[in-house]
């Protein structure tokens, strides 16, 4: 009787808490005309493999009330290759962005970055605004000889994406090369060595857009990881153990032609589109670090214990060229009280997301497990950033009896900036740290009392043929 | 001091009869233990990796068989293989291996114990070896003592000519045949001895469990009826011989043809006809010999002869029958270069271009068994001094072994049990005569021996001659470790070599090729390889192949032999026949790794000679006219023009390899390559390794029309 009424509750709660989260998740905002920028000073770094864009944003408030928030925006044809964004204010705090929609404007994406200290009535904001964009950087030609540079096309806004009246804008391009082959010009534009200057241009008007091409050498490593399946699995015993297991591709200029081994061992600047090797940092505590594939060892790597960290340089069995893929597993332990905190029975690990694999990474797809010990319960997971949580599942290895809670997740599109901790927070009543021991005690226990029995008691059935011979 | 007293202490309260337990249990499980420590040496000095060529196509079946389980493991039909004919991988293999470490490692998922499939096929061999050190032992013990048992199980455990074959990641079938073999055998002698169906049918399953594991198994069926013909002749046959054998006959074939790949043999194929007549003549003998108890002797004379007559009239003329119409398959050429070392060499190439088909060497004998060699004799005059039913199985055992191990190294492994089995036989008969000498005790029964003990310096000589014995077994342990370490530890995927300071240089080219080829080729490439390599392409590239280590189709491998001997326009043609996409040769001439394509190149020719579409490769042409096989400018044209050669060496005339030496200096034949300036119009290279060793190319399309 009783118990249906509290199920009944306990659905209907959930169903207003689903309702709450859809209603949030749906925000409707709407652009105030209160807002400009005053002067928008704009670096975008494509000499990487990503688009890095960082904003100095000065805004102003030209309404009558004070602005709690703002909107950002991220034009039609990049909204979908945003990995990061991020905002801070002038003391280098972050801004809490929520992702939001504006009616009329369907095909943009907005963020509405919500300040700490309201902007008053005529008084202005500086505000950084930090964009990370992958898959945005096209080879262009799509496939080169092994000798040949790889040139890269970038196609971007000229002008700073916003909702808002923009007065003074400037930007600069960096593509730390002189060989840029071609870019667009509009006037006033500069080019140093290493970069494009564009601006200032005034007053700008909501929205605008003016395609931004350049088109120049970028032979920096053009790696994306294509899967990382990051495996934690805790131990209580004081030992952390990490293995990642890597599948990587080179998405530059595909290797067009033969591959000439005299060539690239004849001549260091045979190849400059390929990669050799990478700099993998793991945490300073790593021990016990492997390299390997499905076939074995992979031998090709030097480990360089440094202060803050331990570095491994990386070299796959073989150069990755334009289009070539390579795989490989990655472990290491780490000591469990760096990470582990406990209180009681209580625990918390705080542990990163996904960790460094090498720099100005792209990751298309992550998929992180966190293995527990067995006997865990009240598993609470924080994360920084959204996630799609996958279903637990249970975990079977030595020694164990109803398995070790698994909880995984699994993310798209990760730069760098996502290297974060996540918190999980357990319960595991303490006196199952002995479960393990007593089961191998147990388990001999019970195998020699049966050689004892075996030993010591006669089974044979027929007693009287032994008499006979004796 | 205290430990001296705590022990003597202890050990009083222990009966004898306990202590000898005890001390047996020790050594018994110490001699274990070293036969599984010592075949460790490439997994500490490399990594936990599968070694050699078959080693991985068992791997790779072992995988499936995890995965799929057993009924598709049966049905598999391998496309990866044999392009574009495949393989019945179900049918045409001796599963036993495979069954074995899936089944350990089902075993050991269920109890949560998480090793990988890999480590459970890198260690089975390791693992079974110490299974056998505990079979040898009891086999031993039923031979003569359980002193000789510890000897010999102590001798087996490091024996170099069994660990050439079972060290950790040589994951081939002999691994466990070798005990399965030892198995029937104690079994068989038990049955011998007691002659019950009990022991008799456990003999018929450790029978089947070899079956099921090797293709040896067939001098196992030869060898246990030749022991009942030899007890027959000797005037040993008896009830508990002809229950053994019938039993071990009736079951044990039974069992046998239900491995598909034995099939009807056991009752076709003339290999196993020994075993047939052998069953036959029991009848017979035990039906005379009960006849003889009812018949008047004159009644019984004339039945015999008269049966015999008739008999021996239907068996010939059934057997000529059936020979004829091919009932009974003729001999196969593996078994008949047993028989005569020179058959295989002169008529069937693909069997003699595999070393390990190559008859034995003398030195080969004392590298893979030391002291043995010597303790062997001794053991088989103690044999032969104290003649029982089990001593003539040993003793049949060892001297037909000897001469399979004579004409192929490979039986060497047959050989190294028994070698270990008689000599320690030897060694404890020896050392029991001697140390007997040495003690103090003997004194007291000075009334009897007194007629005995007429020599002088007895315990001297005694001690003496244990001293000496000692000496030959501490240096038969150095000389095993030695070998083990130096010669039977190297994993062969994985090469290594000294650098001129001192530090260690991998050569990691052929994982390297591998790898590559399986992340970079399209899953369907078909890859041509010399046979050798097939096997790693499966497993490790998963890339198929052209041909592979199971040499079951000659024409196949001959066209392979052809593209590979041919010029480039003609092996082109070849290449589109086959549909191969990639390339692969093995290349030593920039590190001086000996055993590359080059080297067998002469196989290739004369396989490739050897059938009706390759006869216009002649291996005369390969030569130089005063009959040398040379690289260099003086070489024959048709070899520096043949796609082998500019496969090996395209861009190779540019490298400088040796200081001093011209560029193009090949260092594993020693001289400069005399075709160096030449391009590649149908293959383009698709990789090279870092060291050379392996290099893949792509075969192009055909060009385009009008071009």
């Amino acid at each position: 009787m009783v118990l249906p009424a509290m199920a009944k509750i306990r659905l209907s709660f959930i169903f207003y808490l689903y309702i709450i989260v859809k209603c949030e998740s749906i925000n409707v905002d709407t652009i105030s005309s209160d807002i400009r920028f005053k002067n928008v000073d704009r670096t975008i770094d494509i000499s990487s493999q990503l688009v890095k864009i960082t904003s100095r944003i000065t805004l102003e408030n030209i309404g009558g009330t004070p602005a709690k928030n703002f909107l950002l925006a991220v034009e039609d044809h990049a909204k979908n290759s945003v990995a990061f964004f991020g905002a801070k204010d002038s003391n280098n705090k972050e801004i809490r962005l929520v992702e939001t929609t504006v009616k009329g404007y369907d095909y943009v994406r907005f963020w509405r970055a919500e300040l700490k200290e309201p902007v008053n009535a005529g008084a202005s904001a500086t505000i950084t605004v930090e964009s990370v964009f992958t898959k945005t950087l096209q080879p262009y030609p799509t496939a080169i000889t092994q000798q040949e540079d790889q040139l890269i096309k970038y196609v971007g806004n000229l002008f700073s994406y916003s909702p808002y009246y923009v007065v003074s804008q400037k930007t600069n391009v960096v593509v730390n090369t002189k060989n840029v082959e071609s870019f667009t010009k509009v006037k006033p534009f500069s080019q140093q060595d290493g970069s494009i200057q564009y601006g200032a241009y005034a007053n700008t008007k909501p929205f605008s857009e003016k395609e931004l091409v350049i088109h120049y050498k970028n032979n920096s490593p053009f790696l994306t990881v294509t899967r990382v399946e990051r495996l934690i699995e805790v131990s209580h015993w004081g030992n952390i153990a990490v293995e990642e297991v890597i599948e990587i591709e080179h998405t530059g200029a595909k290797l067009k032609g033969p591959f000439s081994r005299y060539d690239y061992q004849q001549d260091h600047h045979s190849g400059p589109a390929s990669v050799r090797s990478y700099k993998t940092l793991l945490p300073a505590s790593a021990s016990d670090v492997y390299y390997r594939d499905t076939n074995g060892n992979i031998s090709t790597s030097n480990m360089k214990v440094k202060k803050d960290s331990v570095e491994l340089d990386l070299r796959p069995r073989y150069p990755l060229f334009g289009g070539w893929r390579t795989h490989y597993t990655l472990g290491y332990n780490v000591p469990s009280y760096e990470y582990l905190y406990q209180s009681g029975n209580e625990y918390l690990l705080k542990m990163r997301v996904i960790d460094h694999i090498y720099d100005d990474m792209q990751v298309d797809e992550l998929v992180t497990k966190i293995i527990l010990p067995e006997g865990s319960t009240n598993i609470k997971l924080n994360l920084p950033y959204a996630v799609t949580r996958l279903p637990d599942s249970l975990h079977y290895t030595y020694l164990d009896t109803k398995g070790r809670p698994v909880i995984s997740f699994l993310k798209k599109n990760i730069v760098e900036n996502h290297i974060q901790d996540f918190q999980l927070r357990y319960t595991f009543p303490r006196l199952l740290m002995l479960q393990e021991p007593l089961l191998v005690v147990g388990f001999l226990y019970a195998l020699f009392l049966c050689v004892i029995i075996y030993v010591r008691l006669d089974f044979s059935i027929h007693k009287a043929d032994h008499h006979h011979k004796d | 001091m205290t430990a001296e007293v705590q022990t003597k202490m202890r050990l009083p309260q222990l009966s004898s009869d306990k202590q000898l337990t005890f001390i047996k249990l020790a050594v018994l499980s110490m001699a274990a233990i070293l036969s599984f420590a010592t075949r460790l040496f490439s997994v500490l000095r490399f990594e936990s990796v599968i070694h050699e060529f078959d080693p991985y196509f068992n791997y790779r079946t072992t995988r499936y068989l995890t995965e799929e389980g057993f009924y598709n493991f049966h049905n598999w039909f391998d496309d990866r293989a044999w392009y574009p004919l495949g393989r019945i991988i179900g049918g045409t293999i001796y599963p036993g291996l495979m069954v074995t470490s899936a089944t350990l490692y089902n075993v050991m998922q269920f109890l949560n114990i998480t090793i990988d499939i890999r480590n459970v096929c890198v260690f089975l061999a390791p693992f079974f070896s110490s299974l056998t050190t505990i079979v040898t032992y009891l086999l031993t013990k039923e031979l003569k003592d359980e002193g000789a048992g510890l000897v010999a199980a102590c001798m087996i455990a490091i024996v170099p000519g069994y660990i050439s074959r079972s060290v950790a990641g040589s994951y081939d079938n002999e691994g466990i045949a070798i005990f399965c073999m030892l198995l029937t055998y104690y079994f068989w002698i038990k049955a011998v001895n007691t002659g019950t169906i009990l022991w008799a049918t456990m003999t018929a399953l450790a029978y089947f469990y070899m079956v099921s594991s090797w293709g040896g198994y067939v001098f196992l069926i030869n060898l246990i009826p030749l022991h009942v013909l030899a007890l027959m002749l000797l005037g040993r046959f008896s009830a508990r011989v002809y229950v053994a054998y019938s039993t071990l006959y009736c079951v044990g074939t039974i069992l046998s043809m239900q491995i598909s790949f034995v099939g009807f043999q056991p009752v076709q194929s003339s290999e196993h006809m020994l075993a047939l007549g052998t069953f036959g003549l029991c009848q017979l003998y035990a039906f005379t010999q009960y006849l003889r108890q009812h018949l008047s002797p004159a009644n019984f004379e004339l039945l015999f002869k008269a049966l015999l007559t008739t008999l021996l009239a239907t068996l010939g003329t059934a057997a000529a029958v059936l020979t004829v119409t091919g009932k009974i398959s003729p001999w196969t050429g593996r078994f008949y270069s047993l028989l005569d070392p020179s058959y295989a060499k002169n008529h069937i190439p693909i069997i003699a271009s595999v070393s390990e088909h190559q008859p034995t060497s003398w030195s080969s004998f004392y590298f893979d068994l030391q002291v043995l060699v010597f303790l062997f004799p001794a053991g088989l005059y103690f044999c032969f001094s104290k003649l029982t039913d089990a001593n003539i199985f040993i003793i049949l055992y060892g001297v037909l072994s000897i001469y399979f191990a004579g004409v192929m190294v490979r039986l060497m492994l047959v050989l190294a049990p028994v070698m270990c089995i008689v000599s320690g036989v030897a060694a404890s008969s020896l050392l029991s005569l001697h140390v007997k000498d040495i003690e103090p005790k003997v004194e007291k029964h000075e009334k009897k021996k007194k007629h005995e003990n007429n020599m002088v310096f007895r315990s001297e000589v005694g001690a003496l001659f244990v001293m000496v014995l000692g000496c030959l077994l501490v240096s038969y342990v150095f000389h095993c470790t030695w070998v083990t370490s130096e010669a039977y530890s190297s994993p062969s995927i994985v090469l290594s070599a000294r650098a001129h300071d001192g530090a260690r240089i991998i050569f990691d080219d052929f994982r390297e090729a591998y790898t590559w080829l399986k992340m970079n080729t399209p899953e369907d490439s078909k890859v041509m390889s010399w046979w050798d390599y097939g096997y790693q392409i499966t497993a490790m590239a998963n890339r198929t192949v052209i041909v592979d280590n199971n040499t079951w189709n000659n024409t196949h491998i001959s066209r392979v032999g052809q593209a590979m001997a041919s010029t480039e326009d003609r092996a082109y043609e070849i290449m589109r026949e086959l549909d191969v996409d990639y390339v692969l040769v093995i290349f030593g001439g920039l590190v001086g790794y000996s055993s590359d394509d080059i080297n067998k190149f002469l196989w290739m020719v004369r396989i490739g000679g050897s059938t009706e579409r390759g006869a216009h490769i002649r291996e005369a042409d390969y030569y130089t006219p005063s009959g040398e096989f040379r690289v260099d400018a003086d070489g024959s044209s048709t070899l520096l023009n043949c796609l082998m050669y500019k496969m090996s060496y395209y861009k190779f005339g540019l490298v400088y390899t040796e200081g001093g030496r011209p560029p193009g200096y090949d260092r594993v034949r020693g001289a400069e390559i005399g075709n160096k300036d030449f391009n590649l119009d149908v293959l383009e290279e698709a990789y090279t390794t870092e060291h050379w060793l392996v290099r893949i190319y792509k075969v192009k399309p055909l060009p385009n029309r009008g071009m």
